[in-house]
């Protein structure tokens, strides 16, 4: 007898089809997923994440940077920072991966309809965030006004910042960015603010009492932001924050991912800010 | 479940009958002294008067090193299981209340696959015990969950069995048994500590900080937790290009089990050892609000240190802090 046909380990089989590089560390990977991955994935909802595996490196946690397409395409945002993204890096455009997923809980879409939407994104934290402007842009008419806050150490880290201008410039979402520091740099080339986003925060009028405000970040991010948004009068069940953990197993059995007795990986990755309250160490 | 009586002088005929259902496994005592459940191939070697083993029998349904998968050109493949039937004799009722609690675990939602059939494969036949100096369960409990349930009485033993695995062993020991009186229903899973308050775990109680200062992070205590199931994935290439990927305990006191890469959510020992009370006592979602201590007294026997969590519970005769919450239904 073998095993029964559930079987939460093994990853879908997929292909790198390309790299596009968006920072000196950072690149955007397009994967293929084989058709049988197709119908699963077709499910993902923004802020959910999969689990990317590299034939002998291992596997990490991804939060997709867009919706897969329909022919189970994915677009994965990862910055080169540990042993299974080194491999990621260095892997050759045709090469297979594995893909499990999705799992977790994403950003609450049905409630947010009709609802104005504030994303902030610090650093990488842009990554989970795109898949939810990629799924709020495509029905606009759906939500209310969408806007965007974006802060980054400096102007050559800001990714995505050319596609994320255009859409600025089209009039489908509000853009703010803001970067830590900013070298000097030549005439015409990208300028932005330059400052902290919570002090990005402070001086904007937005609907406090109606928008859904979805945040993703470093931790110390989280910690300066929400006493701002608290303040500034959204409700502790709209402030929407997606964590990062480390997620080994995906399916709440591993328990690496704890914060308190609640798991990242099938509780979250996305939180309401009232459902952290009572959890000192999740943030 | 019905009740049987059989001779002390038969206790070798029902084992060889065990034998029957799959290779018998039980407690036995290493060269050093040092208890462990393993194969019976002598049945001299079973000792019923063990304390209890340095290892839980965990080690059956969820091995310490398993393979999962396996790769070749880029594809992950399941790697065959085919585990042989194995008959576990001599389990005391907390090490069947810690495995009763583990198929809550790995069985409850979307069943484990080689979980469920390890588990499928095991035969229970559990023993009452007596009390030594580390356990606390509130008193020798005489039953628990398993297929068979033997007593120590004057010359012999009260058999209990239950279920359909439980009647067939019966069945086939039915030449060896005789009639007894019924004597009561195998108790359920029991909780030698119940479910504490998670905020206890920021309670400025000095305890904390004095376990943080002596806990040396050896993982002792989880290693040989008969209810503690963190577990790793790790990759292993092979030179031929293929390789696997294998699940291995993990251990909630090593600084690696908070690590991502950049950063470590519980870098210290005080968060480990709050990470371990909260999940030990307090439980994980969707298990939040259930113990999962069964008091065999393992952590505090092995622990180098002298550590009992226990403490910050009240001390071991005042355990009962908050009544258990209710239990999120399953979805």
């Amino acid at each position: 007898m073998n095993r029964t046909t559930f079987d939460p380990h093994t990853p879908f089989a997929a292909t790198l089809l390309d790299r596009r590089s968006l920072s000196e560390d950072t690149a955007l990977f397009s994967v293929l997923a084989e058709p049988a991955a197709v119908e699963p994935l077709a499910r993902f909802l923004p802020g959910q994440f999969l689990q990317l595996s590299v034939p002998g490196a291992g596997e990490i946690p991804i939060s997709p940077a867009d919706l897969p397409s329909a022919d189970g395409t994915l677009q994965l945002c990862v910055r080169r920072v540990g042993h299974v993204t080194e491999h990621l890096h260095r892997a050759e455009i045709g090469c297979k991966l594995g893909v499990r997923g999705p799992f977790g809980v994403g950003f609450p879409v049905e409630e947010m309809t009709g609802r104005p939407v504030l994303l902030l994104a610090g650093g990488l934290g842009i990554a989970p965030l795109r898949s939810l402007i990629c799924y709020l842009l495509r029905q606009p008419e759906r939500f209310g006004e969408i806007t965007l806050m974006y802060g980054a150490k400096q102007p050559q880290l800001m990714l995505f910042r050319e596609e994320l201008s255009v859409l600025a410039a089209q009039g489908r979402l509000r853009l703010y960015l803001t970067v830590d520091f900013a070298p000097q740099q030549p005439t015409g080339d990208f300028s932005c603010a330059v400052g902290l986003l919570p002090e990005l925060l402070q001086g904007f009028v937005f609907d406090a009492q109606r928008s859904y405000v979805a945040v993703c970040g470093p931790p110390p991010l989280y910690r300066c932001l929400m006493d701002e948004l608290l303040g500034a009068g959204v409700a502790a069940e709209r402030i929407l924050l997606s964590l990062e953990r480390r997620m080994r197993c995906g399916i709440g059995r591993c328990c690496h991912c704890a914060l308190g007795q609640k798991l990242c990986c099938i509780d979250g990755p996305v939180f309401r800010l009232s459902e952290l309250q009572r959890i000192p160490e999740a943030l | 479940m019905e009740h049987a009586y059989f001779k002390q002088t038969q206790l070798g005929p029902l084992l060889e009958t065990l034998r029957l259902f799959g290779e018998l496994h039980g407690p036995v005592l290493s060269e050093a002294g040092v208890a462990s459940f393993a194969a019976l191939d002598d049945l001299g070697a079973l000792r019923l008067d063990y304390g209890k083993t340095r290892i839980p029998p965990k080690k059956y349904l969820f091995p310490f090193r398993e393979e999962l998968l396996q790769y070749r050109d880029g594809i992950y493949r399941q790697s065959p299981l085919d585990p042989p039937n194995i008959v576990l004799f001599g389990v005391h009722p907390c090490d069947l209340a810690a495995i009763a609690y583990l198929d809550r675990v790995f069985l409850a939602e979307r069943p484990e696959p080689a979980y469920a059939l390890r588990r499928e494969r095991l035969t229970l036949v559990g023993v009452s015990c007596e009390p030594d100096d580390f356990c606390f369960c509130s008193q020798p409990q005489e039953g628990g969950a398993c297929d068979l349930f033997l007593a120590p009485r004057k010359d012999g033993f009260q058999l209990a069995f239950a279920g359909a695995k439980g009647a067939a062993l019966a069945e086939a020991a039915r030449g060896l048994l005789s009639e007894a009186r019924p004597e009561g229903e195998m108790s359920a899973p029991f909780r030698a500590i119940p479910a504490q308050d998670p905020q206890l775990r920021f309670s400025d109680h000095p305890l904390w900080q004095k376990f943080a200062l002596t806990c040396v992070s050896c993982g002792a205590c989880s290693v040989c937790c008969p209810t503690c199931y963190c577990f790793d994935l790790r990759e292993y290439p092979s030179l031929d290009g293929g390789g696997t990927r294998l699940r291995e305990w993990d251990n909630c006191l090593f600084a690696t089990h908070g690590e991502v890469a950049g950063a470590n959510f519980r870098a210290s020992r005080l968060d480990r050892l709050r990470y371990r009370f909260l999940h030990k006592y307090c439980g994980f979602s969707p298990l939040e609000g259930m113990s999962s201590c069964v008091g065999c007294g393992r952590c505090k026997e092995v622990c180098p240190v002298d550590i009992d969590l226990r403490e910050l519970c009240g001390g071991p005769d005042a355990a009962a802090a908050v009544p258990p919450a209710p239990l999120r239904p399953a979805s």
